[in-house]
């Protein structure tokens, strides 16, 4: 099979992924507005958490695979590690907008301001614009090796940030809510708005990883069609 | 041997930016016009000039010090000298920690000049509390500086350096420069040292980590 | 109705992630079309 084709299958595949997700998405939508209670305090915004709570997840999620791949390409210098980190950057930041977005929707209704310098908050934000800007770097590079080496120091350099600023926010007063579900005694949250969120979750890792193959895919078929031109003019 | 090229690299950098001075001056005036800006940029009667002066003085540095960290590189680009240092014996290594105390010199100098003018605009009284303050200053400008010294290695190479180098730079930024700014204000109230110990291991813990991660990756920058 | 009456930002918070991640699909299946 040559690269070509082993990229197409790729992207194939990614699309079924996505198109299933996408199809999750639907399901999970119909049951958190429809069959999943109203908060009795909180009102009906309480739901966008089922939305905002996985889309920051995945993005996180991608952000850290990001970051992994950066340190694998370090060491092993595949090309391929490279394309799959950026493209991973690219879902993580897609996903983003959707976090940064959602994020003041729920917060309006809740806290009463669209947005706080909470510390959750500002450090999401600042982990897209990291990624935004490791994105630029990329776009400012010509030389895909070059590219793909400074891209993969800039990685894990982000990587060995996340910590700090996870660290930052406990010094911080907030105004996050307190964590639901990961809290070391039972989750605090009702069955029914459980199972809801957690479908939310699987769905949104679902789509990370359709998006990501396709892009990933789509990034090979990039490269190659580089080296057939490349190739026919030399 | 590699303490030495450090050494000598440092030396070069520095004799450059001291024939001109321009970068030094650039940053020197940009420091004082950030004070004042900030001073005059607030409603005197809601915010006192203490509130406001452990913010003013940390974007202050950090913005001087930002003009500062893309000259080092810069100098490299023309010439192609950059070329030279890596076809010469000195190891990646080397060529870091040189870039590094230059920038850590000229960063300094800048922020040693600048204090005393805060100290005076801002009416500030430090006398007791000066040795804890250089201490913050320091660490933080070494997380700056060195986590400065491997983007800017990266973003000589862009076309919009200038722009390129705050973009990435700033996000990590965060951690030591609230860091810094929760200790200052705790140091000017004359808060008790346990206060700021949490802020001050965190301070310590991303100066190690990052300037041991900036040095493993600069061999990556360099060798091609 | 005891609880407060904020549908709407749901409802708008249902649709931007809807449309953020409907769009960031169609960008992609566009790209894969020009690359065929």
């Amino acid at each position: 099979m040559t690269r070509r084709e082993r990229a197409l299958r790729t992207v194939r595949r990614g699309t079924v992924l996505t198109v299933v997700a996408l199809l999750g998405l639907v399901i999970v939508y119909v049951r958190a507005l429809m069959f999943t209670p109203i908060e009795r305090f909180q009102g009906p915004a309480q739901k966008i958490f089922y939305v905002h709570a996985p889309v920051a997840w995945a993005s996180l999620l991608a952000f850290a695979v990001c970051g992994l791949l950066s340190v694998g390409y370090l060491f092993m210098r595949d090309r391929r590690l490279d394309l799959l980190a950026m493209s991973s950057a690219e879902v993580g930041v897609a996903l983003s907008v959707a976090m940064l977005t959602t994020g003041p929707i729920w917060g309006k209704p809740i806290w009463g301001t669209w947005w706080t310098w909470d510390f959750r908050l500002s450090s999401t934000l600042f982990l897209f614009l990291l990624f935004v800007g490791y994105l630029v770097l990329r776009g400012a590079l010509a030389d895909h090796e070059v590219r793909a080496r400074y891209s993969a120091v800039l990685g894990v350099m982000a990587l060995a940030l996340v910590p700090f600023i996870h660290l930052t926010v406990y010094w911080f007063r907030t105004l996050h809510p307190a964590p639901v579900i990961m809290k070391p005694e039972a989750p605090s949250l009702p069955g029914v708005m459980l199972v809801t969120l957690l479908m939310s979750l699987a769905v949104f890792t679902l789509l990370y990883g359709g998006f990501l193959t396709v892009r990933y895919g789509l990034a090979v078929l990039e490269d190659v069609r580089l080296e057939e031109a490349a190739h026919e003019l030399s | 041997m590699t303490t030495r090229t450090a050494m000598a690299i440092a030396l070069k950098d520095l004799a450059i930016e001291w024939r001109t001075k321009t970068a030094f001056m650039s940053s020197l005036v940009f420091a004082v016009l950030v004070l004042a800006i900030l001073f005059f940029a607030r409603d005197a009667t809601a915010v006192s000039a203490f509130d406001l002066a452990p913010g003013a003085l940390w974007v202050t540095f950090t913005f001087a010090g930002m003009l500062g960290l893309n000259r080092a590189f810069l100098v490299e680009r023309e010439n192609h000298s950059l070329d030279g240092l890596r076809l010469s014996p000195a190891t990646p290594t080397a060529i870091f920690l040189g870039k590094v105390t230059g920038n850590l010199i000229f960063v300094g100098v800048v922020e040693l000049v600048s204090l005393p003018l805060f100290v005076v605009f801002y009416d500030i009284a430090i006398w007791r509390q000066v040795p804890l303050l250089l201490t913050v200053i320091a660490m933080a400008t070494v997380a700056f500086v060195a986590v400065g010294t491997v983007l800017s290695a990266m973003v000589v190479r862009t076309r919009f350096s200038e722009v390129m180098l705050p973009v990435l730079l700033l996000p990590f930024l965060v951690p030591p420069i609230v860091g810094a700014v929760q200790i200052t204000w705790r140091i000017l109230a004359e808060r008790p040292l346990a206060e700021m110990s949490g802020w001050l291991s965190l301070l310590g813990a991303f100066d190690i980590v990052f300037f041991a991660l900036a040095l493993l990756l600069f061999d990556a920058i360099i060798t091609e | 109705m005891n609880y407060p009456d904020n549908g709407a930002y749901m409802v708008a918070a249902y649709i931007v992630t809807a449309v953020v991640v409907v769009g960031y699909a169609a960008m992609l299946f566009y790209r894969s079309r020009k690359l065929r």
